[in-house]
């Protein structure tokens, strides 16, 4: 008789429900990392998430866990108005590029420049995939979208915008990371600055956002190993992967 | 407890509205409320006077009535609106009154006027040269500059103004009141008054150099609610350092106050400004402009 | 106290804990006494980097079940439309003072009683309604902000005080003792972490027309309640025969009280009805005061907003005459009393 050991199973994070996320798509890898750091911390019962206006407005019904389903962009209004009446709570935003890039702008760089103590999670992929695949804030040059049908043309929109680069650029304490999901190894180093960011929450320190580089085959109309590569080729050369702030320990208490 | 319904001031007059500019005689302004100051002590030891103190103390009222008097009493009298922190209550609201008794305002002009826009006015410096109040000490004033009073909005936000006009000052060419009232949050107490004090001391950057008791409750004030503030006053006076100038209350309550309780003056106050309700009505003393 | 300190110390009262503002004219005063008390008494005071933030905030911090509330001015308050609808989808309980100041646009920061369709109808996008509460005096306006909290927490709804930059300014005696705010409920509903229980999802989106329709069908039954039973209304001068009915509400009421008053002394019979609540509006209220006038004026600091509502509360006794300032022009009582003696008169030839 062999005694069973679990090696791998769905998270208690996780709701025991299919997604709606396209085949390919690496919105479920990030539910599910996030999910992990949530046991591993064991602060299930404390944690609120805040869904963005993307695909992702349904992760409420993924993850298990409260939440709050925001309006376009203000996910970090949301997350600011919970923790500073809570700072008991453990509160995450989740938000894709056109909700935090560009309508939620100024709630971003305003809730992080106040050094708001909870944790965003940045899903880029260079393109807003709820209403369609339109050109994104962070849309790469010459990259095609429904709204940019000849590619991105920089003279007209400018350039795509670094989220994580212009953030880390803030004075107040904060941890900024950038991760991709593209193949294992980068989906360990991911998980690696996610567990960080959560645990800068927890030990109270500082505000912490992890940009994860994302593909959407749908709307990037590829197969998802050939997304998987895009990605590889096209937005780490544009996006580099890394630590881009950490916490300094004097200021951080 | 407020009663909103037929509250108008008492007058002492028979309500009828008059035609513009009846008011300039002397006697007119005593009908109205304003007699000539008969208690000398209430005239300013200075050609300049800043008001200033807690948000809605009554320094508004307190300034107009203070210039009207002062114009009753034959004194050429400027005032200069320089209340930034709000587009309400603020001396330039009673420009017609002013105006018709020979008052002279200084208030930002065209729509400025009616903005809560940080203005200062060039002239203001001027005229403080001109009253002998500037630098250098030997200045002495010019003929018939008169008494310029200067009215500032309200807590240290208020007072800040002050401190881009401090340099045109010499240290003893103003008074610098501090108006109180006790009856308001954040001024109930020593430590409250003190408080509000130092702040409006460093944000004026002018060191205040006597204070003015105007504890009142609006309509429902009595003798004890100026007594107490009075008291109060006289404490923060002691550990200020700093005289009690006058004790100002409303004219129909001032002849109760029994005269030996202050070391100080009374000035009586006719309110100009008031409540919606009453300003511009039949029997208020906005009406007859 | 100035209006402006007895909203913010009534909300303190009332057991508010985060108050999250942005600066504008006319009604910085509340910031900047919360400033100083929030920190007193162990609340949270916050100020955004814009008032689209604000709301938002107050949704976080709603959902948490505390008490929270923000004050605001007219354009302020167009940017908080957006939140509302969110807030009242969401159905969380937040207080919104609006401290009218006159429009369109950047307007003036003079007092006006502009944004009376955009509180009572709604500021927001959907299908979704408010209750508003217009106080005419600073123990009032105390009073009612103590009441928006309970009635916020009551429907799970977003409540708005409007008053005017009058109202703020003003400085009246105020008897906070007087103040009898509920005790705030249990939330089984907030999201405070799932500990022990299944978790709570706090949410505004429902794809499926027919979930959404039921509702919309629920939200609608809970406005109509307020109907029934939030009414708030004052009477003043009633009597069986009347020359002149009014009907005003906030600064303006006052004023129209002089002026009836004075009007009084000529032997004129004039009444007035100012709703409180004007979401509920009292439309019986007017109905049954309109009956014994022979005319009705609504009086508005506007060119014509709540006269509207009078009209629709006519019903076979209307329409009614309009009074109007606007601008930031507040009419002094003598020029409403003559012009409610033109009315007046002719109504009696």
């Amino acid at each position: 008789m062999t005694a069973t050991q679990t090696l791998y199973s769905r998270p208690e994070a996780l709701r025991r429900v299919p997604t709606h996320y396209c085949p390919g798509c690496t919105h479920g890898t990030a539910h599910r990392l996030i999910a992990e750091v949530i046991d591993a911390l064991g602060i299930r019962e404390r944690t609120v998430g805040i869904a963005p206006v993307g695909c992702a407005v349904l992760a409420y019904n993924y993850f298990n866990c409260d939440f709050l389903e925001a309006a376009h962009g203000r996910a970090p209004a949301f997350a600011t108005g919970v923790k500073r009446v809570r700072p008991d709570l453990i509160v995450f935003t989740y938000q894709g590029d056109g909700d935090l890039a560009s309508i939620g702008m100024g709630e971003i760089v305003h809730a992080a420049n106040r050094g708001e103590k909870f944790t965003v999670i940045f899903i880029n992929n260079a393109i807003y995939g709820m209403t369609g695949g339109q050109m994104a804030p962070t849309t790469l040059p010459g990259q095609i979208t429904t709204t940019c049908p000849d590619g991105r043309d920089v003279r007209q929109v400018g350039y795509p915008i670094r989220m994580s680069e212009l953030l880390a650029t803030l004075r107040t304490p904060a941890y900024v990371a950038r991760g991709s999901l593209h193949e294992p190894g980068r989906i360990l180093e991911a998980k690696r600055f996610i567990e960080k960011a959560f645990r800068y929450q927890v030990e109270d320190r500082c505000f912490a956002l992890v940009e994860l580089l994302s593909t959407c085959p749908t709307n990037w109309a590829m197969p998802p190993d050939v997304a998987c590569k895009w990605l590889a080729d096209n937005m780490i050369p544009y996006y580099p992967l890394g630590e881009l702030k950490l916490p300094e320990e004097s200021v951080t208490s | 407890m407020v009663s909103t319904a037929g509250q108008r001031p008492a007058s002492r007059d028979d309500g009828r509205p008059r035609p513009p500019g009846a008011a300039n005689g002397h006697s007119d302004l005593s009908q109205r409320g304003f007699p000539p100051l008969a208690d000398s002590r209430l005239r300013p030891r200075q050609p300049v006077v800043i008001l200033a103190g807690g948000l809605g103390s009554g320094k508004t009222e307190l300034a107009i009535n203070l210039c009207l008097r002062l114009r009753a009493t034959g004194d050429r009298v400027r005032i200069a609106d320089l209340d930034i922190v709000k587009p309400f209550n603020r001396c330039r609201e009673a420009r017609e009154l002013l105006a018709d008794a020979g008052v002279e305002l200084i208030a930002p002009p065209g729509e400025q006027f009616f903005s809560d826009l940080p203005v200062i006015l060039p002239e203001i410096r001027g005229m403080i040269r001109e009253a002998g109040a500037g630098e250098p000490e030997e200045m002495t004033a010019e003929p018939g500059a008169g008494i310029v009073v200067l009215d500032v909005g309200g807590d240290a936000a208020g007072a800040r103004v002050l401190a881009s006009l401090a340099g045109a000052f010499r240290p003893d060419g103003y008074e610098f009141l501090l108006v109180l009232n006790t009856s308001r949050p954040f001024t109930t107490d020593l430590a409250g008054l003190s408080k509000m004090c130092d702040e409006v001391r460093a944000a004026a950057g002018l060191v205040p150099t006597g204070l003015i008791a105007n504890t009142h409750l609006m309509d429902e004030t009595d003798v004890e609610t100026v007594l107490g503030g009075y008291r109060a006053v006289s404490e923060l006076a002691r550990t200020a350092g700093l005289p009690v100038r006058m004790v100002a209350c409303d004219e129909r309550l001032a002849p109760a106050l029994p005269p030996s309780s202050f070391d100080c003056p009374v000035l009586a106050l006719t309110r100009v400004l008031g409540l919606p309700e009453t300003r511009g009505a039949r029997k208020s003393p906005l009406t007859y402009v | 106290m100035k209006g402006a300190e007895a909203i913010g110390e009534a909300a303190i009262r009332a057991g508010a804990s985060a108050y999250f503002c942005y600066p504008i004219t006319p009604q910085t005063e509340v910031a900047e006494y919360l400033a100083k008390r929030m920190p007193q008494v162990g609340g949270v005071f916050l100020q955004g980097e814009s008032e689209v933030a604000v709301a938002n905030m107050l949704f976080g911090a709603a959902a948490t079940g505390k008490r929270v509330f923000t004050s605001t001015s007219s354009p302020g308050f167009s940017l908080m439309a957006e939140a509302m609808s969110y807030i009242a989808g969401a159905e969380l309980p937040v207080v919104f003072i609006n401290v009218m100041r006159c429009g369109p646009g950047l307007g003036g920061v003079l007092a006006a009683q502009g944004d009376y369709w955009q509180a009572t109808r709604n500021s927001g996008h959907g299908d979704y309604r408010c209750p508003v509460l217009a106080p005419c005096s600073v123990q009032e306006a105390a009073e009612l902000t103590v009441q928006a909290f309970d009635l916020a927490e009551k429907y799970r709804n977003p409540v708005i005080l409007l008053a005017d930059g009058m109202i703020g300014q003003m400085m009246e005696p105020v008897s906070l003792d007087s103040l009898t705010p509920g005790v705030p409920s249990e939330k089984p509903w907030a999201t405070t972490g799932c500990r022990g229980r299944d978790p709570n999802i706090i949410k505004s989106l429902y794809l499926d027309p027919h979930v959404l329709e039921k509702m919309n069908l629920r939200l609608s039954a809970k406005y109509r309640r307020m109907v029934d039973e939030e009414v708030q209304v004052e009477l003043y001068n009633q009597r069986d025969r009347l020359d002149l009915l009014v009907v005003a509400y906030g600064t303006m009421a006052r004023i129209c009280k002089t002026a009836i008053d004075i009007l009084g002394e000529e032997g004129l019979h004039l009444a007035l009805v100012r709703p409180i609540s004007l979401f509920p509006f009292p439309a019986a209220a007017v109905h049954a005061a309109a009956r014994h006038a022979t005319r009705v004026v609504t009086v508005e600091l506007s060119q014509g907003q709540m006269v509207e509502d009078v009209d629709l509360a006519l019903r076979e006794l209307g329409p009614s005459e309009f009074f109007g300032r606007s601008g930031g022009v507040v009419p002094t009582p003598d020029e409403v009393a003559g012009a409610f003696r033109r009315l007046a008169k002719g109504a009696c030839q």
